[in-house]
C-alpha cells in the first residue's frame, strides 16, 4: 500500500514501528485516518510519540510480536472471523501439504527436514503441489477447495496456531488479556467487505532473528482477515531511511541483481546462463519472464558486445558462494579477507552490531574510504575511539589508511528518492557543493573510470571484466556525470535505435532491449520525459505525483480489491475492478492485473507464464497467483513461529526446548559472545532494545553534527521505568551502566513511566531502551549503543537481531561518571 | 488538509496550533531557527539532556522562538508504582500575537510595533534592549538575546509574509497542527475543534486565546490559539493571564496620594508653624 | 540558565512561565539613587512651599544632594542598555501607559531640571556671574518644575514593577508606587538632615527636616505592612528566598526600626552624641532603602520563575487549582 492510503484505513494497527517519530511526514496519513474516526493502535514495549498519537497503546515485550500476531492469528480463526471469499479464492489454503511434512507441534519446535548439524532447512516436505499439478484429477487430490481436508494449507495453519490463546499471548508478550482482545476485536470489525485494516512496520520487526518469520505471519493475518491489494488495507512495509527503498531495488544488497533478480552463484548449474535462468524462472506467474529482464540487464551491463553467443556476457558477472552480509564482513576484515572497505553512507563504528567488534575489524584493513558529510567516526576511531583513549589499541599501531572525501548533501545534487512506497521522486540540485565536495555520483563515476583506466594499462586479475563493462556516461561541464543517460540505461531501451521503453511488458530476451533494472521500466515515457519529476496532486491515488514502480501502480496486488467476479467488494472500498463494457480492469489505480484478462478467465491445459494463471488469481508475482498461507520459499519454516530472541530473559513458553530459531545464524567470535543465561538469576536480567529518535539519523552521521539537530536531543540516554531506576538507586538523570556479554557503557537514565514493567512468564520484566545515534563525534555525543548488541542473522534477510537483547542495569561509580563526562565533552 | 494561506496586508493573520495533532516532531523548532538563522542552545557545553521528557530546549527564548513542550500525564503521580504514563502531551509553543501586547505596551522605544499583518514585531534597529517586554509579558515570550542585548520573539515570519509565504513553522509541520491564517476564521475553526473534540469525550477540551481563557485581563485574546485537552497549566500556560500594563494607572494614582500625603506631612513639619 | 533536575511525575515544575528582568546591581542602584534624587527635589520643592524663607537652607541642600545623587543614574542606565546612543531610543516617542518610557522622559526632563535647580542655588549664592536673563529664566524653570518631576522619578520605579506580570510585584501594585516614593523621601530627607547636622545651619533645620523624615519612616513602615499583606499568597521569595535576609534585617531591621529607635531616643543624648545618631541613622536609612529595593528586584526574579505562583496569579478566580491535580484527569485519546 502507499502511505497517502492510510488515510482510508478504518484500523492502523502500528508495530514493530515508531512511524510517528521515524516516519513523520507520512504519519500526517495516518493523524487523517484517525481524524475520520479509524482506530489507530500502537504495540511497542515504548510509550512513545506514536503511542501518543494513537487511539490504543499496548506495551508489549521487545521480541515478543510473532507470539502477540499468531495469537491474532488464532482468534480470527477460531472465532470465524476471516474473510472467506478472499481465503477461498486468492490464497492457498485449499492446497493439500505433503505427507511427510511435519509442523512445529509434531516435531517441538522444529520443522521436518531440519539438520541440527547445519543448523539449516531442508525444505523437500515443505513444497507445494506446482500450480500444473493443482487441476489434474488424481487420486491423491492437491487441492481441497471446502478446506476440509486434514493436510490442506488451512487446517495446518489451525493447528499450527491454536496453542496461540489469549492466555499464552499474555505470558509470553506481557500483555493482559484484555488488551489483546480490545486489539483483536478492532482488526477483525474493521476487516470484511467494507473496511478495511492496515498494519505499519518497521525495522523493529526486521531486526530479529524471526524477523522474516514475523513479517510473514503479519502477511498470514492479513490475507485471512483480506486486507491486502485492498484500498486502506494492506502491510506498509516503512523503510529504514530515505530512499532505501532505492538501494534494495537497484541493490547494493550482495545477493541481488537490480529489479530483485537473484545474484548468480558459484553452484555449477549456474555456470551458463541457460543454467542459472533455468533456476531463476518458475514456469508459471509474472517471475516466468525473467529471462527478459535478466537478457537486458546483461545489454545493459555489457553494451553492444554482448550477444547470444557469448550468453550476453553472462560470465563476466561475479558469484557469490556465501554470506557477504555486513555481519560477515567484520569477521572477514579481522581475517584480512577484506583489505579495503569503501563506507558511502554509512558509519559502522557507531552503528554496526557489537561496534567494538566492527572497529578491530576496521583497524585491520589496509585502506578505508569514508564519503561523508562531517568527520564521523568511522574515519576517527583509530584516533579517538574508545579503544583509543582506554589504551587498548594504540593509534600508531592502526596501520589502516584512512580516507576522509567530502560528500555533498540532497541539496547540492541532483537524482531521485524512492520512498517506502516505491515512489520515484526526482530533485535537482538547488546550490552547488562547497570546495571540493562531490556527489556520489560523480564519485562512483570517476572511480570506475580512473579504475578501468588503471586495469587497461596494467592488468590483473579481473581486468576483462572491467573492460567488458559498458561506462559510457556523458560528464557534464561541472565533472558530474549525466544523469539522464543513467535514468535512460535504468529504465531500458531498444538497442537499435536507443529510445526508451515504456515498460517492462517491451523487454525481450533476445537482446533487442538493454535495461538496467526492469521494475523501473516506464519511469521515462517514449520520448525520454523523466515521470519521476512530476508532481500533480489529484485523484485517490495521486498517479501523476512522481512514478511508482511497477508501471505506475500505487498499491501491488490490486485486483484483490475486486471480489472474485471483479466487482469491488463493497462502494466504499471500491480500488480496482472489471469493466464489462470496455472489457478492461479499471478503477482509481493503474490495474495489477494483465489488463484485458476477465474475472472468469480459465488457463488452458498446459499454459505456461502469466496464461496460466486464472482471471481470481491476484498475487501474479507468485507461481500460482495465490496469496501463500504457507511458504515454502523460507529458510526457517513454511509456516512462523514464535521463538525466543537469540538473547532473552525467559524460556521459550511455547517450545520448551527450542529456545531460539534452530535456523539463526550465529556469527561465531570470541568477542561475540553471547547471554545463553535466562531465569531471574541471569547476570542479565533485562530486555534491551535500541531504536531511534525523530531528532537523529541513524549513526548520527547528518544530525549530530548540525547545531539545530543536537541542541534537540543533546546526549545520549537511556529510557528505564521507575521501579528499575529505584532498584538500580538512580535518579532521573543519573548515570547508569548497562552491560552486555559484548561490553558495557555509562549513560544518563531517563526515569520515565512510559517504559513500563511487564508480567511476563509470572514475573517482572523490565525492559531498557536505548537509542543507537551517539558516538564521540559532532556535538551531540554519547556511548556507543551498539557496544552492546551481538552480531547474528535472520537466516532469510540476513538482518541482525537489533530490537532485542539482555542486558544489566546500575548504578554508576564516581569514575565512571567522570570518564563519561570526559567522553561527551570532547572527541 | 488546508491549502497554504497567504497573507494581505489589513487581514490579521495568526497560528492555530491543535495539539491533538502534534506528534512533537520538532519541525517547526528547527524549520523556525533554519529560516530565522537562529543559534542553537548553547551546543557544544549546553546544558545537555535536561531530563524533561524528550524537551531539551526547555523554553522559549531569544533565540527559541518556537518550542515543543512534553509533558508526561500519569494515571497516578507516583513513582514507587511505575506510574505508566497513559498520555504524553505535546504543544508547540510560540509568542501568542496578543490583541493587546503587554510587550508591546511596555516598550519605552516604539521597537515593538504591530505589523500590517497585525502581528507583534520588535523592530532589532530600535530595540535598545531595556528588556521592559521581557517581565512585562504574561506569556514569558520575549527575551534579551546574550550578544546583541536586544529583545527577541517570534516575528510571525514577517519577511516571509511580505514574501507571501506561509511561516516557516506552519510550513514544516507534517500533521498540519500548526495552522497559519487569517485569524477570524482561525477561531472559527478552533471552536469547531473544540466543539468536535467534547463531542468525543474530552471534556476538557478547550481554545486557548479567546477572551475566556488565555486571552483574558484586558489582552483581549490572542492572535495566537491553542487547542488543549487539559488545563492550560497542564501545558505550562497561564490560565487567565492580565495584561499588565492595566495596573499602572493605579499605580500612579496611589504614589500621587502618597505624594500628596508627603505634602501634607512637609507643611506641618516644615510649615511656619514651627 | 540553571541544570534541572525535574522529576518524571511533576514535569516542567521547575520551569518558569513568564521570564524574570535581567535586571541587577546597575538597575537596584538606579532605583535608589533615582528615588533620593526624586525625593530630595520633592522635599526642596515642599520646603520652599511651607516656608521659603526659614527652609531657604534645607531646600538648598536638598537640591544638591538630588542633583549628586542624580549625576551616576544615566551613567548606571547605559551601562545597562551597554551603549550610550541607546537611551536616546527611549526619546523616540512618548507613552502614557509604558512606564519605562515615563520614566525616560522624567529622567531626561529632571536631569535638566535638577541640573538647572542646582545651577540656580549656585549662581543664586554667588553674586559673581551675571547669567543672561533667558539662561536665569531657564533656571527658574527648570527649578520650578523639579519638584513634580522628582515625585514622578522616585515613585515611577514602583510603578514600573508593577506594571508587568510578575506576581510579586503585579500583586501588590498600588502599594509599590507609595513604597518607592515614601522610602526615597524618607532617604533624603535623612541625607538633607545629615548634612544640616554637620554644615553651619541652626539645629531647628535639621530637626524640623529630622520630623518630616520621621514621619515618612512611620508611613514607610505601615505601606511595608499593607504591602506584606496585600501580597501574602506571593511572598515566598521575600521571606524565604535571597532577598530575606536583606529584607529582614537591612529593610526593616536597620532601615526602618533601628533609626526610629535612634530617632526616639536621640533627643535624650548629649549633643555630640545626637550628631552620632544623626549620621548613623542616614547611614541606616540609607542602606534600608537599598536593601528595599534590592529584595523587591531579587524577589520579583525570583517570583517569576515560581510557575505555581505564576499559576496562582492567573487562575482567574478563587477556586485556583493546582495544576498537577488536573493532570491526572487529562487524557489524550482520539475523537
Amino acid at each position: 500500500m502507499f502511505l497517502q492510503d492510510l488515510a482510508r484505513s478504518d484500523c492502523i494497527v502500528i508495530m514493530g514501528a515508531n512511524m510517528a517519530e521515524n516516519h513523520p511526514v507520512g504519519f500526517r496519513f495516518v493523524m487523517e485516518a484517525r481524524e475520520r474516526g479509524a482506530e489507530v493502535i500502537h504495540v511497542d514495549p515504548r510509550f512513545t510519540r506514536t503511542s501518543a498519537a494513537a487511539t490504543r497503546h499496548v506495551p508489549v515485550r521487545a521480541g515478543s510480536d510473532l507470539a502477540f500476531l499468531g495469537g491474532l492469528i488464532n482468534h480470527v480463526l477460531t472465532h470465524d472471523r476471516w474473510f472467506e471469499p478472499f481465503v477461498r479464492h486468492y490464497t492457498n489454503a485449499a492446497v493439500i501439504v505433503d505427507k511427510a511434512f511435519l509442523d512445529t507441534e509434531d516435531l517441538d519446535g522444529v520443522f521436518s527436514g531440519y539438520d541440527p548439524t547445519t543448523g539449516t532447512y531442508d525444505p523437500a516436505t515443505w513444497r507445494l503441489p506446482q500450480l500444473e499439478e493443482r487441476d489434474k484429477p488424481r487420486s491423491n487430490p492437491a487441492t481441497d477447495p471446502t478446506l476440509q481436508h486434514p493436510r490442506c494449507v488451512f487446517q495446518v495453519l489451525k493447528r499450527h496456531f491454536a496453542r496461540y490463546t489469549p492466555d499464552l499471548v499474555a505470558k509470553v508478550c506481557g500483555v493482559p488479556e484484555a488488551d489483546f482482545l480490545a486489539v483483536a476485536n478492532a482488526i477483525c470489525d474493521n476487516s470484511g467487505r467494507d473496511r478495511t485494516t492496515a498494519f505499519a512496520y518497521s525495522v523493529a520487526w526486521t531486526q530479529h532473528t524471526t524477523g522474516t518469520q514475523i513479517i510473514a505471519c503479519c502477511a498470514i493475518l492479513q490475507l485471512l482477515l483480506g486486507n491486502l491489494g485492498r484500498p486502506g488495507g494492506g502491510i506498509m512495509a516503512l523503510r529504514g531511511h530515505a530512499t532505501i527503498q532505492g538501494s534494495t531495488d537497484i541493490p547494493t544488497l550482495f545477493n541481488l541483481l537490480p529489479g530483485y533478480l537473484p545474484m548468480p552463484t558459484a553452484d555449477s548449474a549456474q555456470a551458463t546462463l541457460g543454467g542459472y535462468l533455468a533456476e531463476a524462472t518458475p514456469p508459471t506467474g509474472w517471475w516466468s519472464n525473467t529471462p527478459k529482464y535478466m537478457v537486458s540487464l546483461l545489454k545493459a551491463y555489457y553494451g553492444p558486445a554482448a550477444s547470444e553467443d557469448d550468453e550476453f556476457g553472462y560470465r563476466h558477472l561475479p558469484r557469490i558462494g556465501g554470506d557477504y552480509s555486513f555481519q560477515r564482513m567484520v569477521p572477514m576484515m579481522l581475517d584480512r579477507e577484506i583489505r579495503g572497505l569503501f563506507c558511502m553512507g554509512q558509519n559502522p563504528a557507531v552503528g554496526g552490531q557489537n561496534a567494538k567488534l566492527a572497529r578491530r575489524g576496521l583497524a585491520t584493513l589496509d585502506w578505508l574510504v569514508v564519503r561523508d558529510a562531517f568527520e564521523i567516526e568511522s574515519a576517527t576511531f583509530w584516533r579517538d575511539g574508545p579503544e583509543a583513549r582506554n589504551g587498548e589499541q594504540d593509534p600508531a599501531s592502526v596501520a589502516t589508511e584512512v580516507f576522509l572525501l567530502p560528500a555533498a548533501l540532497t541539496a547540492e545534487k541532483e537524482g531521485s528518492y524512492t520512498n517506502t512506497q516505491r515512489l520515484v521522486q526526482w530533485h535537482d540540485r538547488a546550490v552547488d557543493p562547497p570546495a571540493d565536495t562531490r556527489s556520489e555520483a560523480w564519485f562512483v563515476h570517476e572511480l570506475a573510470r580512473r579504475v578501468r583506466q588503471l586495469y587497461r594499462e596494467e592488468g590483473g586479475p579481473g581486468s576483462e571484466q572491467l573492460a567488458a563493462m559498458t561506462w559510457d556516461y556523458p560528464t557534464l561541464s561541472n565533472g558530474e556525470p549525466d544523469l539522464d543517460a543513467v535514468v535512460r540505461e535504468i529504465n531500458g531501451y531498444v538497442v537499435s535505435d536507443g529510445a526508451p521503453v515504456s515498460g517492462f511488458t517491451e523487454l525481450a530476451a533476445d537482446g533487442s532491449t538493454a535495461c538496467g533494472c526492469w521494475i523501473y521500466a516506464g519511469m521515462l515515457d517514449r520520448d525520454g520525459v523523466n515521470h519521476a519529476r512530476r508532481r500533480v496532486a489529484g485523484g485517490l491515488a495521486d498517479l501523476e505525483w512522481g512514478w511508482s514502480w511497477p508501471a505506475n501502480r500505487r498499491t501491488l496486488y490490486n485486483r484483490a480489491s475486486a471480489d472474485p467476479d471483479g466487482r469491488p467488494w463493497s462502494e466504499r472500498k471500491a480500488w480496482v475492478w472489471w469493466d464489462e463494457t470496455t472489457a478492461r480492469w479499471v478503477g482509481h489505480d493503474v490495474p495489477d492485473f494483465p489488463a484485458t484478462k476477465p474475472p472468469d478467465y480459465r488457463p488452458a491445459l498446459g499454459a505456461g507464464g502469466v496464461d496460466a494463471l486464472p482471471g481470481d488469481a491476484p498475487f501474479i508475482m507468485l507461481a500460482d497467483g495465490l496469496g501463500q498461507l504457507f511458504a515454502s520459499s523460507l529458510k526457517d519454516g513454511p509456516l512462523p513461529t514464535h521463538y525466543e530472541p537469540y538473547e532473552s530473559p525467559v524460556e521459550n513458553a511455547l517450545h520448551p526446548r527450542r529456545r531460539r530459531n534452530p535456523a539463526a545464524i550465529p556469527v561465531d567470535n570470541a568477542r561475540n559472545r553471547y547471554d545463553r543465561s535466562s531465569g531471574r538469576e541471569s547476570p542479565f536480567p533485562h530486555v534491551l532494545t535500541t531504536y531511534r529518535l525523530t531528532e537523529h539519523h541513524t549513526g548520527g552521521g547528518m544530525t549530530r553534527f548540525v547545531p539545530w539537530l543536537a541542541e534537540l536531543q543533546p546526549e545520549g540516554f537511556a529510557e528505564i521505568d521507575p521501579v528499575l531506576a529505584r532498584a538500580a538507586g538512580v535518579g532521573n538523570r543519573d548515570w547508569v551502566v548497562i552491560a552486555s556479554p559484548r561490553g558495557s557503557i555509562t549513560v544518563r537514565a531517563l526515569v520515565t513511566g512510559r517504559v513500563k514493567p511487564l508480567t511476563v512468564e509470572g514475573r517482572t520484566v523490565h525492559q531498557v531502551g536505548l537509542p543507537w545515534h551517539f558516538g564521540w563525534g559532532g556535538i551531540a555525543r554519547g556511548p556507543v549503543a551498539n557496544e552492546l548488541t551481538a552480531l547474528v542473522e535472520d537466516p532469510n534477510s540476513l538482518i541482525h537481531e537489533g530490537k532485542s537483547a539482555t542486558c544489566s542495569v546500575r548504578r554508576a561509580s564516581d569514575a565512571e561518571i567522570a570518564a563519561a563526562r570526559e567522553w561527551s565533552r570532547h572527541g | 488538509m488546508a491549502e497554504p494561506c497567504h497573507a494581505s496586508p489589513g487581514t490579521p493573520v495568526g497560528f492555530l496550533t491543535d495539539t491533538t495533532l502534534c506528534i512533537g516532531c520538532k519541525a517547526c523548532e528547527v524549520a523556525c531557527k533554519q529560516w530565522n538563522q537562529l543559534p542553537a542552545d548553547e551546543p557544544l557545553t549546553g546544558r545537555g539532556l535536561s531530563g524533561l521528557s524528550y524537551d531539551n530546549t526547555v523554553d522559549l527564548g531569544a533565540e527559541t522562538w518556537r518550542h515543543v513542550s512534553f509533558v508526561e500525564v500519569a494515571a497516578e503521580p507516583s513513582v514507587t508504582h511505575g506510574s505508566p504514563v497513559t498520555a504524553w502531551l505535546m504543544m508547540s509553543d510560540v509568542c501568542k500575537h496578543c490583541v493587546h501586547a503587554g510587550c508591546m505596551e511596555a516598550c519605552p522605544t516604539g521597537a515593538i510595533i504591530r505589523t500590517e499583518f497585525d502581528t507583534v514585531f520588535i523592530q532589532p534597529d530600535v530595540c535598545n534592549g531595556c528588556g521592559y517586554c521581557v517581565p512585562a509579558c504574561p506569556f514569558g515570550v520575549p527575551q534579551l538575546s546574550d550578544e546583541a542585548h536586544i529583545a527577541r520573539k517570534c516575528t510571525l515570519c514577517y519577511d516571509r509574509l511580505r514574501g507571501g509565504l506561509e511561516p516557516a513553522c506552519a510550513k514544516a509541520c507534517p500533521t498540519d497542527s500548526i495552522r497559519f491564517g487569517p485569524v477570524a476564521e482561525l477561531r472559527v475553526e478552533a471552536a469547531l475543534r473544540v466543539e468536535q473534540l467534547r463531542a468525543a469525550g474530552q471534556g476538557q477540551a478547550v481554545v486557548y486565546g479567546d477572551t475566556r481563557v488565555g486571552g483574558t485581563g484586558g489582552i483581549g485574546g490572542l492572535n495566537a490559539l491553542f487547542v488543549l485537552t487539559a488545563p492550560p497549566e497542564t501545558y505550562h500556560l497561564p490560565a487567565k493571564p492580565a495584561l499588565p500594563g492595566d495596573r499602572a494607572a493605579g499605580s500612579y494614582a496611589t504614589t500621587l496620594v502618597a505624594a500628596a500625603g508627603i505634602a501634607a506631612a512637609a507643611l506641618v513639619a516644615l510649615g511656619p508653624r514651627r | 540558565m540553571t541544570t534541572r533536575h525535574p522529576s518524571p511525575t511533576r514535569p516542567y515544575r521547575d520551569v518558569p512561565v513568564i521570564h524574570r528582568a535581567h535586571w541587577k546591581w546597575l538597575v537596584i542602584l538606579y532605583f535608589f539613587l533615582g528615588g533620593i534624587a526624586g525625593a530630595a527635589q520633592f522635599v526642596a520643592g515642599l520646603a520652599s512651599l511651607s516656608d521659603r524663607q526659614r527652609n531657604h537652607r534645607t531646600a538648598r541642600i536638598a537640591r544638591l544632594v538630588s542633583f549628586f545623587a542624580f549625576l551616576p543614574c544615566p551613567l548606571l542606565l547605559v551601562l545597562d542598555l551597554r551603549k550610550p546612543s541607546r537611551f536616546l531610543n527611549m526619546l523616540r516617542i512618548v507613552k502614557f501607559r509604558s512606564p519605562m518610557s515615563i520614566g525616560s522622559w522624567t529622567l531626561a526632563l529632571f536631569g535638566g531640571a535638577a541640573t538647572a535647580s542646582a545651577l540656580r542655588e549656585t549662581l543664586g549664592s554667588e553674586d559673581r556671574v551675571v547669567p543672561p536673563t533667558w539662561f536665569r529664566a531657564a533656571l527658574e524653570l527648570g527649578s520650578a518644575a523639579a519638584p513634580a518631576l522628582g515625585v514622578v522619578l522616585s515613585g515611577y520605579t514602583g510603578t514600573l514593577l508593577a506594571a508587568t506580570a510578575v506576581p510579586v510585584w503585579a500583586k501588590g501594585s498600588r502599594w509599590i508606587g507609595p513604597l518607592f516614593l515614601t522610602s526615597a523621601t524618607a532617604s533624603a530627607t535623612s541625607l538633607v538632615e545629615t548634612v544640616l547636622t554637620l554644615g553651619d545651619a541652626p539645629p531647628s533645620d535639621a530637626e524640623r527636616v529630622g520630623h518630616l523624615e520621621g514621619i515618612c519612616s512611620v508611613a514607610e513602615v505601615a505601606l511595608l505592612a499593607g504591602w506584606l499583606r496585600s501580597v501574602a499568597a506571593y511572598d515566598r521569595p521575600l521571606l524565604r528566598g535571597e532577598a530575606a535576609w536583606p529584607f529582614r534585617h537591612l529593610t526593616v531591621g536597620a532601615g526602618l526600626a533601628l533609626p526610629l529607635a535612634l530617632r526616639a531616643f536621640s533627643p535624650r543624648l548629649p549633643r555630640p552624641a545626637r550628631t552620632a545618631a544623626t549620621v548613623l541613622g542616614t547611614g541606616l536609612t540609607l542602606t534600608g532603602g537599598l536593601a528595599l529595593r534590592y529584595a523587591l528586584v531579587v524577589a520579583g526574579a525570583e517570583s517569576a520563575d515560581d510557575p505555581e505562583a505564576t499559576f496562582r496569579f492567573t487562575s482567574g478566580s478563587a477556586t485556583s487549582h493546582p495544576p498537577e491535580a488536573k493532570l491526572a484527569s487529562a487524557t489524550r485519546s482520539a475523537p
